[in-house]
């Protein structure tokens, strides 16, 4: 397995990186996460065959657009760059997140169930295309494509809300929060999918046939790291890192009420 | 950090030409081939946690059985991978429509599909309901009544925790107390905050088990290595399917398994008696299947879909529904996953999700405003599932989605099993769309019920409680639901139930269902042990009748003694502790 070159590649705009308690931009690293020099990939000779094939697959070959058009392919990794940002990541270690969501929708694979208010999940793209637009268009006068950083951020945070102002009457025929939790859903599903991600969270990865053994105590196996802690305060004026813990509900569909 | 290789060099692809079932175990001949013009003893439809056992069962009996199999006959080493996003299909992803005042999420949730079926992908927690789960409605005036006691699935019981076999404490103290002949499980993280916050609140709890994995190698199954992936399905073999369990031996006794066959109809005769199946394979080309008698074995949505499908002269509103119960009492239990977070690293990927549990609010308390209850129990998620609990449990997304998941680590998870009570308006009926072989699809709708609501309020706040007792400087939630029974449920009156005791339908003398659609209640007990115990049980009582079930329409209603011997070999015979008789 190649390893990636340990190197900073230079990032785009130093406002949109994530801060030291100081306020000072954190430079891109290619692996960020409080597991230094961790790599599931690195124990790839301790998997067996199919994990190892399905799992460096998913890094060396990204599939290529087949379903969304050009526009659409570059609308969402503009919204995806805001549902999951990975300015913190240098260029060459981001995560590919619309093209594993492209090829599921090429292949038009699903969880298996849609809920009844909602379209099918490549309709939902279009439709969602759509409405994000016209809550640009709405707020600010112009697509989102063309605002700024805080623009579209506040836009996605109207549909995290439930609270889009725009596009009744897309939303008369979708639900908001069921919309949300689909895109999320394929952004963390892409992310958390890859190695890479696994390396900044510390999780093991795959241990068959070699087995965990230390069970107990949240203590590392000899092949993983200890944690090693710092803090961080994320880019300036963005408003993704408030998490609210909604612990008053008790039902799934109350959960998403605001 | 280690980067050397193993020894032997890297993990190569396996045996050339064997059928894997594990890591060890494979399949040792080929299998046999009936012809469709044979008429067959019994078809199965669906070969997963029910249809294993039956298909086992009938087999070593020596009657002439096909199992079909909407999904693939898994091959371990080749078609599964330690790997979340890897393993999406292991589970039911044809369109469903779901729906109602709270409606449920399927697919990975709680629909399996392939050989082994939901039996898998589930956690492996394997507790027996409680003696009053049979009598609910005679106890408290709610749900419904089981045509059979406590009593009559015991010698079940008892049998499939040995054939699967069944690792947990010597002696467990809730329902009717009893041991387990396989020890414990060591614990991971998440169970050893499960016992802190049970301890400091002074409630028992039940540890390392019971579960349906191995902790102690057992014949050509090794022991659990406690890698996490239960549900992405275990490739070590350690963790019982009837994949692993029964499905080898009922190949080795004679019975066919026809995968990615997908059963579109049952064919009813001239003298309301079926007389076989439609099906199509993998190629979509249309087959029938003739035999004497069909057990339906496709779980809580794809019996009742099958019957509604079957719709014929005679059955306008579905085979076997003159009661108009198909899809309806469709139950799933209330799963909600209370997270905490702690200072000390968990790391609750190790080990396997189900290890310790705690089972002391089961049964109704009348100082309570519901009826029935709940248990609380150990829960692993893997990064992808734990991303999704942080998004609806913490609203997180951007930024505060990364921060989150940075600290992994450092969360441990409980999920509360609550009882939701059946009712009528939770149903299965056919949707408007199509599948790609243009068969109506399944529609569900699912509504809370006040009793429901109650009860997964007060679940919720107790299990959260636990989860601070235990230590954790943060606590928060994410709802959602667990498992599914019910939508054919057993019954002595054929005006409200599809089958009864033996899963024989009221109707139809020679269609019978056995499944987790069958159960008129549902406990706050994981279903899977009792749908196992459910199919040997009617296993015993198909192969009391000989062969009146074929040309019969006279129901005997005496339940046949309980046949060991019809047993996996090696897996019956060792003796089960039994503490208070």
């Amino acid at each position: 397995m190649k390893e990636a070159p340990e190197k900073t590649v230079a990032n785009v705009d130093s406002a949109l990186l994530p801060r030291d308690l100081k306020g000072v931009p954190l430079e891109s690293r290619p692996t960020p996460g409080y597991y230094p020099g961790f790599s599931t990939l690195s124990q790839s000779a301790f998997w067996d065959h199919a994990t190892r094939r399905v799992v460096t697959n998913r890094v060396d070959s990204t599939p290529s657009r087949q379903f969304f058009s050009a526009e659409e392919w570059d609308f969402w990794t503009v919204v995806f760059a805001h549902l999951i940002p990975q300015s913190d990541r240098t260029l060459d270690r981001q995560i590919p997140i619309v093209a594993p969501l492209d090829h599921r929708l090429f292949i038009n694979q699903t969880v298996g169930y849609r809920f009844e208010n909602m379209p099918q999940d490549r309709e939902a793209y279009r439709m969602g295309h759509e409405a994000i637009n016209k809550e640009a268009e709405h707020r600010y006068a112009a697509g989102f494509l063309a605002l700024s950083y805080p623009q579209r951020e506040m836009v996605l945070k109207a549909i995290h809300d439930g609270k889009p102002e725009a596009a009744a009457d897309i939303w008369h025929t979708m639900s908001v929060h069921r919309f949300w939790q689909l895109i999320m859903g394929d952004a963390i599903d892409a992310y958390y999918a890859h190695p890479w991600a696994w390396d900044e969270i510390g999780f093991g990865g795959p241990a068959y046939p070699r087995a965990y053994t230390r069970l107990e105590r949240g203590e590392p196996e000899p092949w993983e790291v200890e944690e090693e802690r710092y803090d961080w305060l994320a880019p300036e004026g963005t408003v993704s890192d408030e998490v609210r813990s909604a612990a008053h509900h008790h039902t799934e569909a109350d959960q998403h009420k605001a | 950090m280690n980067h050397k290789k193993p020894i032997l060099g890297e993990f190569g692809l396996p045996q050339n030409g064997k059928h894997m079932l594990g890591s060890l175990q494979y399949l040792h001949a080929p299998m046999r081939k009936f012809e469709e013009k044979d008429e067959v003893d019994y078809i199965i439809v669906g070969v997963g946690a029910a249809g294993g056992i039956l298909l086992q069962r009938l087999a070593r009996a020596g009657f002439n059985v096909v199992g079909i199999e909407a999904g693939p006959f898994w091959d371990t080493e080749r078609d599964w991978v330690s790997d979340e996003a890897g393993s999406h299909k292991l589970y039911w992803e044809d369109p469903r429509v779901t729906g109602g005042s709270d409606p449920l999420a399927l697919g990975a949730n709680n629909c399996g599909k392939g050989v082994g079926g939901g039996s898998v992908h589930w956690a492996a927690f394997t507790p027996r309901l409680h003696p009053s789960d049979f009598e609910v409605y005679t106890r408290d005036g709610v749900g419904a009544d089981w045509p059979i006691t406590y009593r009559d699935i015991l010698p079940y019981y008892e049998q499939l925790e040995l054939e699967m076999p069944v690792a947990g404490p010597a002696y467990y103290p809730w329902g009717h107390p009893h041991g387990y002949a396989y020890g414990p499980h060591p614990m991971g993280g998440v169970g050893n905050a499960l016992i802190r916050g049970c301890s400091a609140l002074n409630i028992p709890v039940s540890i390392g088990g019971p579960v349906a994995i191995l902790s102690g190698s057992h014949g050509d199954r090794p022991h659990c290595i406690y890698r996490g992936f239960c549900i992405q399905g275990c490739k070590v073999g350690a963790k019982a399917s009837t994949l692993v369990t029964h499905v080898p031996d009922a190949l080795n006794k004679g019975a066919e398994i026809r995968d990615r066959c997908m059963v579109s109809r049952i064919e009813l005769g001239n003298d309301r008696r079926v007389t076989g199946i439609h099906y199509f394979d993998n190629d979509g080309a249309a087959h029938f299947q003739k035999s004497k008698a069909v057990i339906v074995c496709g779980y809580a949505i794809e019996t009742p879909r099958l019957l509604l499908n079957s719709a014929c002269p005679g059955f306008e509103n579905g085979l076997a529904n003159s009661s108009g119960t198909v899809g309806r009492y469709l139950m799933a239990q209330a799963g909600n996953v209370v997270l905490g977070r702690f200072e000390q690293p968990v790391r609750m990927y190790k080990a396997p999700p189900a290890h310790a549990l705690t089972e002391e609010f089961y049964e109704t308390d009348p100082r309570r405003n519901f009826a029935r209850g709940f248990a609380i129990q150990t829960v692993g998620p893997l990064p992808i599932a734990f991303g999704k609990q942080m998004l609806a449990a913490k609203k997180a997304w951007g930024w505060g989605l990364r921060r989150e998941m940075m600290d992994y680590n450092h969360w441990a998870a409980f999920g509360l099993l609550g009882e939701i009570l059946p009712w009528a308006d939770n149903r299965v009926t056919l949707a408007k769309e199509k599948d790609r072989f243009g068969l109506p699809v399944a529609h569900v709708s699912f509504n809370l019920h006040d009793n429901d609501k109650r009860l997964i309020k007060f679940a919720k706040e107790k299990t959260m409680e636990v989860m601070a007792a235990a230590g954790a400087t943060e606590v928060v939630q994410e709802a959602r639901y667990a498992h599914l029974v019910g939508a054919a449920r057993m019954g002595s009156d054929p005006k409200t139930s599809v089958v009864d005791k033996f899963g024989r339908t009221h109707d139809i003398a020679n269609l019978f269902v056995c499944d987790g659609s069958i159960m008129p209640t549902q406990g706050s007990a994981n279903p899977g042990l009792t749908i196992q115990a459910l199919a040997a049980r009617t296993a015993d009582y198909l192969i009391s009748q000989g062969t009146r079930i074929f040309n019969s329409d006279v129901r005997d209603m005496a339940s046949p003694p309980i046949r060991r011997e019809l047993a996996p070999p090696e897996t019956w015979g060792k003796g089960v502790p039994r503490l208070n008789d």
